[in-house]
């Protein structure tokens, strides 16, 4: 922009054009222009803090029987057993933790990364036992191993479930900046208006 | 660097931009092209501290979720490395693997996978183990029961634990057929506290067993670790639910008819 034919009024015309559309696209403390904008920090809150309840309630759900989780995992015949047991002991601790950082809002964008990574891995995993015909409940919430005799398996449901759960870390993977979150609070004070320091402040 | 790349957020409106009075906003009729300049590579200064500060912070955030992560990934599997460490004592009666009782001595194996909660083990029970009875009788079957632990999480005191161990108390007293249809018989239902230790004692007097020694081997966990590893075992043998049969190794559905057939079959 430094070129001749931007000057004057013109830049300033620029300006405020560009402060509208940053606004709507990156301050999320400061809606304007409309509902989406108003809205979206709130529902990311929302998104944010649901996520962290379902990896809470799953990861709660397990953590009781950790050997019942390592025999749930076993049960996908994915692994060889030893494997499945260690996965099937870290997996809970690991879902509250992820839980904990969410309920946080600490780097919010790592953590719904690393929730679609595991929801994309259990999809895989029940879509797996789906299509070899296993009869098995999928463990998501504590349960496990084979359905007794007569029980339907689910997995149609529990795919739909993970996939609702998987918008939500979408929507914190293209928007990680939420209120009340550990980020927002670091964030503030980090930002480009921040007041620089003293001496450029002083005006001569 | 533009101005457009270089400014993150803009001035708004009514607000004055930090930095020389008066140079706040490029562009204002009147100033000096020299002094823009100057105003604008103080902000583009500015800029390139505040985002390395924001890369800083994004690098040492996600390095703290990433440590908190496995950390607790290492907590779950030193749990269970901790608790499944130790051996275990089979009751007499066992398999030399420890992984079952024997009852009978003909031909044909079957396998029986139960657990003491389990209610599909109780129908199975009330409906096969006339059969199986028999088939012991004729000296045709050799039955190995697991009195596996899979229902933990269906009974606030790990019933399926306690009354898994407490089989290996009957079987070290040479009665675990005895005890285990008298388990299922006043099988509780899931979802609560399953029987106490006092009536785990008091369904072994009443099977004939000495209530004191018994009362000791269910009080000191005796069996627990034998439990773990039976369970343990079936998990890696494949068995994932229960009940679960195998005759000669093959699994058949959990019926007296399947199983009779399956022996025949089998030349038993």
């Amino acid at each position: 922009m430094d070129g001749p034919h931007h000057t004057g009024n013109h830049l300033v015309d620029q300006d405020d054009k560009m402060t509208v559309t940053e606004r709507t696209v990156e301050d999320s403390r400061v809606p304007e222009g409309g509902p989406w904008p108003a809205a979206r920090p709130w529902l990311g809150t929302a998104a944010r803090l649901g996520l962290a309840a379902v990896w809470l309630v799953a990861g709660g759900s397990k953590i009781g029987d950790l050997d019942a989780s390592g025999r749930a995992v076993n049960a996908y015949q994915i692994f060889p057993y030893d494997v499945a047991v260690v996965i099937g002991a870290a997996l809970p601790f690991v879902e509250i933790a992820l839980g904990m950082i969410l309920v946080l809002g600490l780097a919010t964008r790592l953590a719904a990364g690393i929730s679609t990574a595991l929801l994309v891995i259990f999809i895989a995993g029940i879509s797996s036992a789906w299509a070899r015909g296993l009869s098995i409940d999928c463990g998501c919430f504590g349960t496990g191993g084979d359905l007794a005799a007569g029980q339907d398996p689910t997995y149609g449901t529990e795919i739909l479930r993970d996939l609702g759960f998987l918008v939500l870390a979408g929507f914190l993977l293209v928007w990680p900046r939420t209120p009340y979150s550990v980020d927002a609070a670091l964030g503030r004070g980090l930002d480009d208006d921040e007041p620089p320091a003293l001496e450029e402040a002083q005006p001569r | 660097m533009t101005d457009r790349k270089s400014r993150r957020r803009p001035t708004r409106p009514g607000e004055s931009r930090p930095g020389r009075a008066g140079e706040s906003r490029g562009g204002r009729p009147g100033e000096s092209r020299a002094g823009r300049a100057d105003s604008r590579a103080a902000r583009v200064i500015r800029e390139q501290r505040a985002r390395e500060r924001r890369r800083r912070r994004a690098l040492w955030t996600s390095i703290g979720a990433v440590v908190v992560l496995v950390a607790a990934g290492l907590i779950g599997w030193g749990v269970t490395a901790a608790r499944n460490a130790g051996d275990f004592t089979p009751p007499d009666g066992a398999n030399p693997e420890g992984t079952g009782i024997v009852v009978g001595s003909g031909p044909v194996t079957i396998d029986i996978y139960e657990d003491f909660l389990c209610p599909f083990c109780k129908q199975f029970e009330q409906q096969a183990s006339g059969t199986l009875d028999q088939l012991i009788a004729q000296g045709r079957v050799r039955v190995t029961y697991h009195p596996v632990a899979f229902l933990n999480r269906f009974s606030s005191t790990d019933y399926s634990t306690r009354s898994s161990a407490a089989s290996g108390c009957a079987a070290q007293s040479g009665k675990f057929r005895e005890y285990a249809r008298a388990l299922f018989d006043r099988q509780p239902p899931e979802g609560g506290a399953g029987l106490s230790d006092d009536e785990l004692v008091e369904i072994a007097v009443g099977v004939g067993l000495s209530g004191d020694s018994f009362r000791n081997c269910v009080r000191e966990n005796t069996f627990k670790k034998w439990t773990d590893h039976v369970t343990e075992e079936a998990s890696r043998a494949g068995i994932t639910g229960t009940p679960t049969v195998l005759v000669n190794g093959k699994q058949v559905q959990a019926s007296a008819e399947a199983i009779t057939a399956a022996v025949t079959a089998a030349g038993g």
